[in-house]
């Protein structure tokens, strides 16, 4: 291996020898890589927070109607008197009905979309913690805090959902994500509300046993589906994943194509405006492989800062954006990064053929030609 | 007899075919001793270019042989070709042709890494070189800061770094003024004789003949005519080999001096000059 510094770097020092167009092709190539980090980090992020009220619950097996693995954009009823079977199925220690629905919180601010779930305060299937205030007493809401913040409201105003006016009892930590916020009423409520008085849209079960041993025997006590919480939230992930994955595609894909172009402009700007110095370096006893390293290195240079100022500038915008009450997160996940990363290779690797093609016909007597 | 340093023979150039098919250079013959200058002149399109361009195993010869230090170019493939460039020929242009984003430390530099010489060593080697070409004080300079003639000095200096046995010049005083010019080809003399490297030169440049030791005429592609020169040993300098030239003889050897002044310092003490002197 050669020992760094050996050389002298004529492809670095030729790439930023007209430092304004080597910035440039960097900042442009820049900004085609944060476009794809800052997308991936955007769904990266909004998948960790996905699945966060699913997360934080107690329960270990949700019980939905037949079909029903999910709760985004899902439809869920099933009985109340299935509450009663699953308790004697043996191993389970408590089931607590919920009611879901996807409904717009109103204020004077604004609208938001959110998860409204009814539940039995002080069991599960309310929030995990409250930042601030009371679990809800009767016509009370609960709202996630940066909903809350969106919605420009604090406890003791009045919140709209499910048809009715709510006053707001207590902001719960942050469960929102991207899509949806997340409020929480009395069960008896949002069955008034919504005149559901003998259904539940899940119900939320503990064990003290394997959870995977106890499914079956619900799904044949009730008849219902009986999902793992682990399998529960993946497949919310899924839903949510499927839905965006075309969308995702189409972008990272244009900033994949818009990087690619950047950085073989840049190249082949370099190359050209050099070809004089590789009749040089011909000349001079360069062979194809030397002559093709300094392509080459242009390519690493370009594409690796171009990555790393990309990087710095998707975990800046993330931290920027925690400041705020932006339901958006950036997660820029490791793997993530390499992923790019070893792409950029890929990229630079292409980019580099018009200007490696140029330079295998680069005639070295034309350095006696004035 | 010491061993040629580059011997061409029946050298020949064509581009094009048919109707425009052009014979650039015609049936050239060459032979270069080492330490000797020779000074290849010629109108343009006469096909100087074209013709140091094969002697610097740039351009294969549609016909003919090149031999550079007994190594005939036509052997080497493609491949070797620019290994065995950067290590047996050294190449000072017209425009100098240094890398402008290089320092002048690492223009000669660069010259040594392409012959597989790297790191402390090459960079040791390229300060050596500078600094006997007056140019220590100039190492981390880029090419824009220099003069014409230190510019050609840093091409001299990297046309030397891997100890060439010939050095090919293309009109290398051409972008210079007088003094400079005069200085460059001074250099380019001191090369041959001290360092006993053959250097070849095409240049309009008339004050080259007072280095050279010989003058070739290049017209349509070949040599039309051929005089020798000879060194006057008391100042130096080239003189025609010519009836008409102050010359004395001495010992059986004839001596053609500049003028009848250094004739008659010769005279004086025949054996002083004699010694030292190149017998051509």
């Amino acid at each position: 291996m050669r020992a760094v510094g050996a050389h002298v770097a004529v492809g670095r020092r030729n790439l930023f020898l007209e430092r304004r167009r080597g910035l440039l092709g960097v900042a442009g190539t820049a900004a085609a890589l944060l476009l794809v980090l800052a997308v991936g980090a955007v769904f990266d992020g909004a998948m960790r927070q996905i699945t966060s009220y699913i997360d934080a619950q107690p329960a270990q097996v949700f019980v939905s109607q037949p079909g029903v693995r999910n709760l985004h954009m899902a439809s869920s009823s099933v009985p109340l008197d299935a509450v009663d079977v699953i308790e004697a199925v043996p191993g389970v220690t408590s089931v607590d009905p919920i009611l879901f629905a996807q409904d717009g919180l109103e204020t004077e601010a604004g609208r938001r979309l959110a998860y409204v779930i009814g539940y039995e305060p002080g069991r599960p299937g309310g929030p995990a913690e409250l930042e601030t205030g009371t679990e809800p007493a009767g016509a009370e809401i609960v709202l996630d805090a940066a909903t809350a913040a969106s919605l420009g409201v604090d406890p003791g105003d009045p919140v709209g959902a499910l048809g009715t006016s709510w006053r707001v009892s207590g902001l719960a930590g942050d469960l929102s994500n991207v899509a949806n916020g997340v409020a929480f009423v009395r069960l008896d409520d949002f069955a008034a509300a919504r005149e559901l008085p003998d259904t539940a849209s899940y119900l939320l079960v503990t064990t003290d046993r394997d959870p995977t041993s106890i499914v079956a025997a619900i799904e044949e006590a009730t008849g219902l589906e009986a999902t793992t919480h682990d399998a529960f939230a993946r497949s919310e992930r899924q839903l949510v994943s499927d839905m965006s994955v075309d969308v995702l595609r189409i972008v990272t894909g244009s900033a994949w194509l818009v990087g690619f172009a950047v950085v073989a402009l840049t190249l082949y700007a370099a190359t050209r405006s050099r070809l004089r110095d590789i009749g040089v370096l011909k000349a001079l006893g360069a062979s194809p492989a030397a002559l093709s390293r300094v392509v080459l290195t242009q390519a690493a240079w370009s594409v690796g800062a171009a990555l790393v100022a990309a990087a710095a500038l998707t975990v800046g915008l993330g931290a920027l954006l925690a400041r705020t009450s932006s339901p958006v997160t950036l997660a820029l996940e490791p793997g993530a990064l390499l992923r790019v990363a070893a792409i950029s290779v890929v990229v630079g690797a292409a980019a580099s053929v018009a200007p490696l093609i140029k330079v295998s016909r680069v005639d070295p007597a034309s350095v006696f030609r004035r | 007899m010491q061993a040629l340093a580059m011997r061409a023979e029946g050298l020949e150039k064509v581009f094009g075919e048919g109707d425009v098919q052009v014979r650039a250079v015609r049936g050239v013959d060459l032979e270069v001793a080492p330490g000797e200058v020779v000074l290849i002149m010629g109108p343009s399109g006469s096909g100087k270019t074209t013709l140091l361009s094969m002697l610097g195993a740039m351009l294969r010869p549609s016909a003919g042989r090149v031999e550079v230090d007994g190594v005939d170019l036509a052997s080497l493939t493609e491949k070797k070709l620019p290994a065995f460039r950067a290590r047996r020929f050294g190449f000072v242009f017209q425009d100098f042709n240094l890398l402008s984003a290089l320092t002048v430390r690492e223009n000669v530099e660069l010259a040594l890494n392409l012959a597989g010489v790297t790191g402390r060593a090459a960079r040791e080697r390229a300060e050596e070189l500078l600094r006997d070409l007056g140019l220590g004080e100039r190492l981390g300079f880029l090419p824009e800061k220099l003069s014409g003639g230190e510019k050609q000095r840093v091409a001299i200096a990297r046309a030397l770094a891997n100890d060439p046995a010939v050095i090919l010049a293309d009109e290398p005083t051409a972008n210079l003024d007088s003094k400079i010019g005069h200085e460059i080809a001074r250099l380019l003399r001191r090369i041959a004789s001290e360092e006993g490297r053959s250097v070849v030169i095409v240049s309009h440049d008339t004050r080259l003949k007072d280095i050279a030791d010989r003058v070739l005429w290049l017209e349509d592609g070949s040599f039309r005519t051929m005089s020798d020169m000879a060194t006057d040993p008391v100042c130096g300098m080239a003189v025609e080999r010519d009836a008409t030239t102050p010359h004395r003889v001495n010992d059986g050897l004839t001596w053609f001096f500049c003028s009848t002044a250094c004739r008659d310092e010769f005279a004086a003490d025949p054996d002083r000059f004699s010694a030292s002197a190149e017998v051509v």
